[in-house]
């Protein structure tokens, strides 16, 4: 049950940890700052609400849409953070659109936890409801943080160094990756009640980085990592990819975002 | 935004994205039987034909959640107590793969084993669809 814990607690707030670390990235200027009292008194009750809600009523809307309730939504969800964090990606100059770059952020990092985090609380309503020892419990969430919050501040601090001696704009691209992660998540979704179609797989690359070990479960979220993708992930991914990048190379873009005239 | 795009890229998107939607169509798929009953999936082997989309059906009689997990089939699907969930699997190649219950991973084990079947070939229904409970595998 300890290690059972343990990666269910990674698996569901390791995105979180990834999500702030590249945030935190994004808005480095103290005219931009995320983290105040205010956004934090916001984002923490928010959060809570938005969990217990989807906790709460978890069961009514899974047999929603023919049972496809759970999908749907959480799909929705995944999608929702694809769009906010490509446009926090196109959105780059430092001084132009902090209100709705910061919107966009609280909205990530909401939907971010929500989706997560009632997907650990799940467990944790069924584990309390099994009259199972607490201490398994207890020692692995700890640990598991303990692990989330090391990876998260070694990310920091290796992608900024990476945007300052390597390229300006890595942790800009990571967040990217990031958002198409989620997207996978959300196609994974669809395709498993029927929505989108499942086409064979194009290659399976479980005896190089299989999906379950602890490496295959990082990349997956921070690059939307798959063992198995089919042809349509594969469009859907490349082209989430190249749109973003393609727009924000674009010279009329760069004017709007720069604020530059034309 | 798409003022933004020339008109080529935004036609070259617009088909792209119709070419997507394009794929999305219904259809009757066969449908499997799943059942879990103490923390203990029946039955524990499924068989299903090989390059086939298949339906399938996992009803929980525990008074408990649990969550149908597979790393080979790349599914998750939380059953809450006393309800059924619908997922969808293939099509697959030959071969077997694994699943579990999140909430209980050492008892809660199968696994789907995927089989060639010959297009001519008479497949009694009992090899594709086991009984409940005649099976399991620990």
């Amino acid at each position: 049950m300890l290690i059972n814990t343990v990666l269910l607690f990674l698996q569901s707030a390791l995105p979180l940890f990834i999500i702030i670390s590249l945030l935190l990235l994004r808005f480095t200027t103290a005219s931009e700052s995320l983290v105040t009292h205010k956004n934090i008194f916001i984002m923490s009750a928010l959060a809570i609400v938005f969990v217990f809600l989807l906790n709460q009523h978890m069961e009514k809307i899974s047999q929603l849409f023919d049972g496809k309730g759970t999908e749907l939504i959480f799909s929705c969800g995944f999608i929702i953070i694809y769009f906010c964090s490509a446009l926090l990606f196109l959105l780059n100059n430092k001084n132009r659109f902090i209100k709705v770059k910061k919107t966009l952020a609280l909205i990530v990092l909401l939907l971010v936890c929500s989706l997560n985090g009632s997907h650990f609380i799940l467990y944790l309503t069924s584990y309390w409801a099994q009259s199972l020892p607490f201490e398994s419990l207890f020692i692995g969430i700890i640990l598991a943080i303990g692990i989330c919050i090391s990876f998260a501040i070694l990310f920091y601090f290796l992608l900024r160094y990476c945007d300052a001696y390597i390229y300006i704009n890595t942790s800009c691209y990571f967040l990217l990756f990031f958002a198409l992660g989620q997207l996978m998540q959300s196609i994974a979704l669809l395709q498993q009640v029927d929505i989108l179609p499942l086409n064979d797989s194009l290659w399976n690359s479980t005896n190089f980085i299989a999906e379950n070990s602890e490496l295959g479960q990082l990349l997956r979220v921070l690059l939307g990592y798959e063992t198995t993708p089919s042809v349509m992930q594969l469009i859907i991914y490349l082209t989430a990819f190249i749109v973003p990048v393609f727009i924000s190379k674009s010279r009329s873009f760069v004017w709007l975002s720069q604020g530059e005239k034309s | 935004m798409v003022k933004i795009l020339s008109k080529g890229y935004t036609v070259l998107l617009l088909i792209h994205l119709l070419f997507l939607f394009s794929f999305i169509v219904e259809a009757k798929r066969p449908e499997y039987q799943l059942a879990l009953k103490n923390h203990l999936f029946y039955p524990a082997q499924i068989i299903i034909p090989a390059n086939k989309k298949v339906k399938l059906v996992i009803y929980n009689h525990d008074n408990s959640v649990e969550e149908f997990d597979s790393f080979d089939l790349n599914r998750e699907k939380v059953i809450f107590p006393l309800q059924k969930s619908i997922i969808f699997i293939g099509p697959l190649p030959v071969g077997e793969y694994h699943f579990f219950g999140e909430y209980h991973p050492n008892s809660a084990r199968g696994k789907v084993v995927v089989v060639e079947i010959k297009r001519n070939q008479a497949v009694s229904p009992h090899l594709l669809n086991p009984k409940q409970g005649e099976l399991h595998v620990n």
